[in-house]
């Protein structure tokens, strides 16, 4: 789906949050890590949320382009091998993260955008622990 | 029916009104009622004012700083039920969600800045304006005012007037639209449970004759409008041929003038927002573009290709960037002046008369509609559309621009694209409209500035917002102090 405008970025970086909360939740227990990302999603979500609320501003409500969520959607299993947890866990993290760097690039918001790469880089942040789990 | 019947809310209590005239509150992207509101009575009018006129004194002895706290409580009731507020507007509204959230951030924003009364509302003093004789100015509340809202806002509207009115110190009634009348009824649950002491704020749903009522009443001190230029003087004639104070803000007809050297993308992408925003429903919507020189047919090309990707339907749908518009009425007369524009020569570009939403095929939609060849002279360069239509007329520079801008008896807004700081000086020094976009396409004044207007926009004054609202909601006492 193409993300046009403010209101659909910010419902889909909920989406995939609320989506990571739900799969690191699922998973609890098989990787170490899985009970502190969850929480870092839920976390989050409350950000996005007042990011939502007062990120709007009404002179500059103009269509965003280039944004398709197709792009950054994985595919999860929460009741796979440890091991394919752990690598699906680090493809959602980096597909979070690259989502969060295309759309901060293009939100005409400076707060929301400056959000938007704090975010980036605490998917980045885990991706990357996640990797170093995995070696 | 979601909403039910609509109450009035007077003296602090919900009351249910005893007028057998109701009309039906429709969701405009589907046609479903989904409220009625009653007319109410002219004495439903009076037990509003006596209220307030009732609660003036003790509300205008309490403390400044008191007030404030009730206002950082609405503000946040208001956080708090943000996204409900939001989807409540886009229900009865039709615009997009987004946008209904930047208007329920204007309205907490203005609650925010009247927070600031203690500061706000003080008053100034000289020593020594005579040989041991001191003066002081002193800021003080005038009674009970009202405010008349319009449908395109509807949560907003009357937090340009009512945060500020009521931190000064006196009380308030609130007239909602009737075509859109519940994202009022709505706040006011709010403003019930912020426990505002009964009396201060009043809620009478209605039409011209709790209009009427207001005017004539001589406990109400002033009144401030938003709506048609045709009703914003006739509120600005009889309040004043009754003695109250007025502001009153009307119609509008407003240009965005691009110059040869703009930078095209953003351009076209700040013009879309401002003519299709809100479907057009916006006093400060762009209608006109006046494509100056060179620029003009890269620019038509640009501004038609992407109108035409604009996905319209149910703005409770985040993927849609268009809502309909806000009543069948409201439709029929769009659709009137794109008839008239084709009759008078007007070549359309882009005809939003097809479109069609699935899953809706009861909504108000149009899509978005652009002419070209519009001449300043045909009905759809002068009438306020109020939809989402846009007239192109090429120009030969900025003058021809500048005189086009003055002829239109409206000055509410204007916008320049230009990256020529010389052509936004000129720009913003010449031009007669009372709010300017440079590379902005919505002028829209943040809270802490007037919402101005000129011209055939704006009768009184003193706008909303603002230091401007203060000056409207309070009476200036001069002291001359001599102590023997």
């Amino acid at each position: 789906m193409e993300l046009g405008t403010f209101g659909a970025i910010l419902r889909f970086a909920m989406q995939l949050e609320e989506q990571s909360a739900a799969f690191y939740a699922a998973a609890s227990g098989t990787v170490s890590l899985f009970d502190e990302l969850e929480q870092a999603a839920r976390k989050r979500l409350a950000r996005l949320e007042q990011a939502r609320r007062e990120g709007v501003a009404e002179m500059i409500l103009e269509s965003i382009t280039g944004l398709d969520s197709e792009t950054y959607t994985t595919t999860l299993d929460p009741q796979a091998s440890a091991a394919s947890l752990r690598a699906q866990a680090r493809a959602l993290e980096e597909a979070a993260a690259r989502f969060y760097r295309d759309a901060a690039a293009r939100l005409p918001i400076r707060e929301v955008a400056r959000l938007f790469q704090r975010l980036a880089q605490e998917h980045e942040t885990a991706a990357q622990q996640l990797g170093e789990e995995t070696g | 029916m979601k909403y039910g019947t609509l109450k009035n809310y007077i003296g602090g209590e919900w009351v249910a009104s005893t007028s057998s005239e109701l009309l039906d509150v429709h969701n405009p992207a589907t046609d479903e009622v989904i409220a009625r509101v009653p007319l109410s009575t002219p004495d439903e009018v009076n037990r509003a004012v006596a209220a307030a006129k009732e609660a003036f004194q003790e509300w205008r002895e309490t403390p400044a700083v008191v007030r404030a706290r009730y206002m950082f409580r609405l503000k946040a009731l208001m956080e708090e039920h943000f996204e409900d507020l939001a989807r409540t507007v886009t229900t009865e509204h039709g615009k997009i969600l987004d946008e209904a959230r930047g208007e329920v951030r204007r309205a907490i924003e203005n609650v925010e800045v009247a927070a600031g009364i203690p500061s706000l509302m003080m008053g100034y003093n000289a020593e020594d304006v005579a040989a041991g004789i001191d003066e002081e100015c002193v800021l003080q509340p005038v009674g009970v005012f009202c405010c008349i809202a319009p449908f395109n806002f509807p949560a907003m509207v009357p937090f340009w007037f009512m945060p500020y009115a009521i931190a000064c110190g006196n009380t308030y009634i609130v007239k909602p639209s009737e075509v859109c009348p519940i994202s009022q009824n709505r706040i006011f649950e709010l403003l019930d449970e912020a426990e505002f002491p009964p009396g201060v704020i009043n809620l009478v749903n209605g039409a011209k004759g709790v209009v009427d009522a207001l005017l004539a009443h001589p406990d109400v001190a002033g009144v401030s409008f938003v709506g048609s230029t045709p009703v914003g003087k006739y509120i600005y004639a009889t309040a004043a041929a009754n003695g109250k104070r007025a502001q009153c803000q009307a119609g509008a007809k407003n240009a965005l003038v691009v110059m040869p050297d703009a930078a095209l993308d953003s351009t076209v992408a700040a013009i879309l927002t401002s003519a299709f925003g809100t479907a057009g429903q916006r006093c400060l919507a762009g209608a006109l573009v006046l494509a100056v020189g060179d620029i003009y047919e890269p620019l038509k090309a640009r501004l038609v290709e992407a109108a035409a990707r604009i996905k319209v339907g149910d703005g409770l749908d985040e993927s849609v960037q268009m809502g309909p518009v806000v009543s069948r009425r409201a439709l029929e007369r769009v659709l009137g002046y794109i008839e008239k524009g084709l009759q008078e020569g007007a070549a359309l570009l882009l005809d939003g008369r097809q479109v069609q939403v699935a899953g809706n095929p009861n909504g108000y939609f149009i899509g978005p509609t652009i002419f070209d060849r519009v001449r300043p002279e045909m009905t759809i360069a002068q009438d306020e559309i109020f939809g989402p239509v846009l007239g192109i007329i090429p120009v030969a520079d900025f003058d021809e621009a500048l005189a086009i801008i003055e002829a239109i008896p409206y000055g509410n807004a204007a916008s320049l694209f230009t990256s020529s700081g010389k052509w936004a000086r000129e720009f913003k020094y010449r031009v007669r409209c009372g709010n300017i976009g440079i590379n902005i396409g919505i002028a829209a004044p943040i809270a802490t500035f007037p919402f101005a207007g000129m011209k055939q926009s704006f009768f009184g004054d003193l706008h909303g917002q603002g230091r401007d609202a203060i000056q409207f909601f309070t009476d200036r006492k001069v002291v001359i102090t001599r102590w023997f």
